[in-house]
């Protein structure tokens, strides 16, 4: 028994770093240098500790431009097996249909039996992709799972899963498409020749539009939703007044809850 | 040479689609509550465009839930009533779903944001290749008669207005607690319209072995709310004294719910719920801007932090920089006294 686990990462830009566009007071992302989408190494560690569990491989797979393929090599320092970047022209201006698409057909070419990705990305942040990879597959799901369990007698992975006000277990057959809970997977410490190997050697496989036989299906012409305009958020003016005293912050508390 | 002819893009002709649905999410025979305010801003919409409003229900022994719906205003719901839907599962009610978009062409579709909602919106708009708009709040309707879904980018810092041209339906998953849920008027007119079931048992790829759902509370509704950040440090109790104190409900940001010290339902901000108490007293939380959109439609918004340099000074009417531990008791103090002078604790 072994499965293929294939987990979605993103380059994103680095929140931390996204400074301010002193020109026009915009956030100017262009300039934060580039890193792994949070979540995403989560994904990762959710992905070992199944592989731990039933044998296999953990095959990274990344949808960006050629430069994405560093996040990649990063994945295979961090414990994947192998990794696939799919890089085109083509997926310019795709939305989370079409990338949701691209994804799914990769994991399809892969023969996964689980794809695993974070719960959402840091600069998007829709938590979209993956339940849409599991619609275009007609596959099952797992999103907001805060702990996994492969059953490969049954050919099922159970997660544990965050619903409203609770949680509940629910078994899913393969292939199944799991989100995993930002915060529950803590990732493991890479092996340092893993962490050689992926940071010199390592070169991933690269797939474009044609390899998936997709080329008409992407892009912006496919992607149902547009951006109409932005408009920057003013600040809700607030008295900020410090005090020194508890006494007198209860003071202006009293006259709210009076 | 083109593949045109067999592949459209998933354009369709707009004029075929009309009516605005809500899905009204329940769990158990529980509304969630961001049905009931999507209900009400989706009629506004639908006054708009001279559209039917039409609630949707999925589920198990829904005649309450459906009389509800009509009470608060929809012209027409739609009910898929099967135990196959219950508990909720998101093959089971995506593909119901689907079949009922496809059947009748709704022009909008507004789903609650939440991980329901957020779990099974893309097992319908992906088949009906529909443009899907995430964590709205704030929705229009421009002079096109287009939904225009407005929702936070870059971390909260801007607006962004999403439209769907040329695909159908227009989705959108709505942030919990953006809208206000109005009072139903008691008038229940309108029709019930039992939708064909779809979903087979035998059909179903996945199965819900154990549920166990508990902290319900609703943080949307709150009058009051303590809501504590990275800064508590794990110790929860001296918010907690000062939340009883001020009768108020415990929220967090995200920074706390990852660490586990508090419920996720009861996060506050860009990946949680928008909240407007009369009160908001924000401690040890330092004011990231997700968390601040979240929080900023409070009336008067207090802060307690030990560091002054906290971003939340500024975003909060009042605030002092003190230790957590002894500050919170110090201000429950007061309150206790205050609010219940006759009684004898302990």
């Amino acid at each position: 028994m072994s499965w293929t686990i294939v987990v979605g990462v993103k380059q994103v830009p680095d929140a931390d770093e996204v400074g301010i566009d002193p020109d026009t007071g915009r956030l100017d992302r262009a300039s934060a240098p580039a890193v792994m989408n949070g979540p995403d190494r989560e994904a990762l560690e959710a992905a070992f500790r199944i592989r731990d569990q039933v044998g296999g491989e953990v095959i990274a797979m990344s949808m960006g431009p050629p430069n994405a393929k560093t996040v990649l090599k990063e994945a295979v320092a961090m414990g994947c097996d192998d990794a696939v970047l799919i890089s085109d022209r083509a997926f310019g201006g795709s939305d989370t249909w079409p990338t949701s698409l691209t994804l799914a057909r990769a994991a399809e070419a892969l023969e996964a039996d689980v794809v695993i990705c974070g719960e959402e990305t840091t600069d998007s942040s829709t938590g979209q992709v993956p339940p849409g990879i599991a619609a275009h597959n007609g596959w099952a799901q797992l999103t907001y799972a805060e702990a996994v369990d492969a059953r490969p007698e049954e050919d099922r992975l159970a997660a544990r899963r965050d619903v409203e006000g609770g949680h509940e277990l629910v078994a899913a057959d393969l292939p199944v498409v799991v989100a995993a809970a930002y915060g529950e997977f803590d990732p493991r410490p890479a092996p340092l020749h893993r962490k050689i190997y992926g940071e010199n050697d390592f070169e991933p496989t690269v797939w474009d539009a044609e390899d998936l036989e997709i080329k008409d299906e992407v892009g912006l012409e496919v992607s149902p939703t547009s951006v109409g305009g932005m408009e920057t958020v003013d600040p809700v003016e607030r008295k900020g007044e410090v005090v020194d005293e508890i006494d007198d912050l209860a003071d202006s508390i009293e006259e709210v809850v009076a | 040479m083109s593949d045109d002819d067999e592949f459209e893009n998933g354009v369709v002709d707009v004029e075929e689609y009309d009516d605005v649905w809500v899905f009204v999410e329940e769990h158990d025979g529980e509304v969630m509550s961001v049905s009931w305010e999507l209900l009400d801003e989706a009629e506004r919409l639908a006054d708009e465009l001279g559209d039917d409003l039409v609630a949707l229900a999925i589920g198990e022994d829904l005649d309450d839930v459906a009389e509800e719906a009509l009470e608060r205003g929809a012209d027409r719901v739609l009910v898929a009533d099967d135990p196959v839907f219950e508990p909720y599962r998101a093959d089971p009610y995506g593909e119901q779903f689907r079949a009922m978009v496809e059947k009748r062409k709704p022009s909008i579709v507004l789903i609650g944001g939440t991980h329901t909602g957020r779990d099974f919106a893309g097992r319908v708009a992906v088949p009906a290749h529909a443009g899907l708009t995430a964590d709205v709040t704030e929705l229009g309707v421009d002079d096109d008669g287009l939904l225009e879904a407005r929702r936070p980018a870059f971390g909260g810092d801007v607006l962004a207005t999403i439209l769907c041209e040329e695909h159908r339906p227009q989705m959108a998953t709505i942030r919990p607690g953006v809208f206000e849920a109005a009072e139903p008027d008691g008038d229940a007119d309108g029709e019930i319209v039992e939708a064909d079931v779809v979903v087979e048992e035998d059909d179903a790829i996945s199965e819900v072995l154990e549920r166990e759902v508990g902290d319900t509370a609703d943080i949307t509704e709150a009058e009051r709310i303590v809501a504590v950040g990275h800064g508590i440090d794990g110790d929860l109790e001296p918010a907690r004294k000062l939340a009883d104190a001020l009768d108020a409900e415990i929220a967090a940001s995200r920074a706390a719910v990852d660490e586990g010290w508090v419920d996720g339902a009861r996060q506050v901000g860009q990946t949680g719920k928008t909240v407007r108490p009369e009160l908001y007293v924000a401690v040890g939380i330092s004011g990231a801007v997700q968390h601040l959109e979240g929080m900023n439609k409070s009336e008067t918004v207090v802060a307690i932090n030990n560091d002054p340099n906290a971003p939340i000074f500024e975003h909060a009417d009042h605030g002092i920089v003190a230790d957590l531990v002894d500050a919170c008791p110090e201000l429950a103090e007061r309150f206790d006294e205050a609010a219940e002078p006759q009684e004898v604790v302990q």
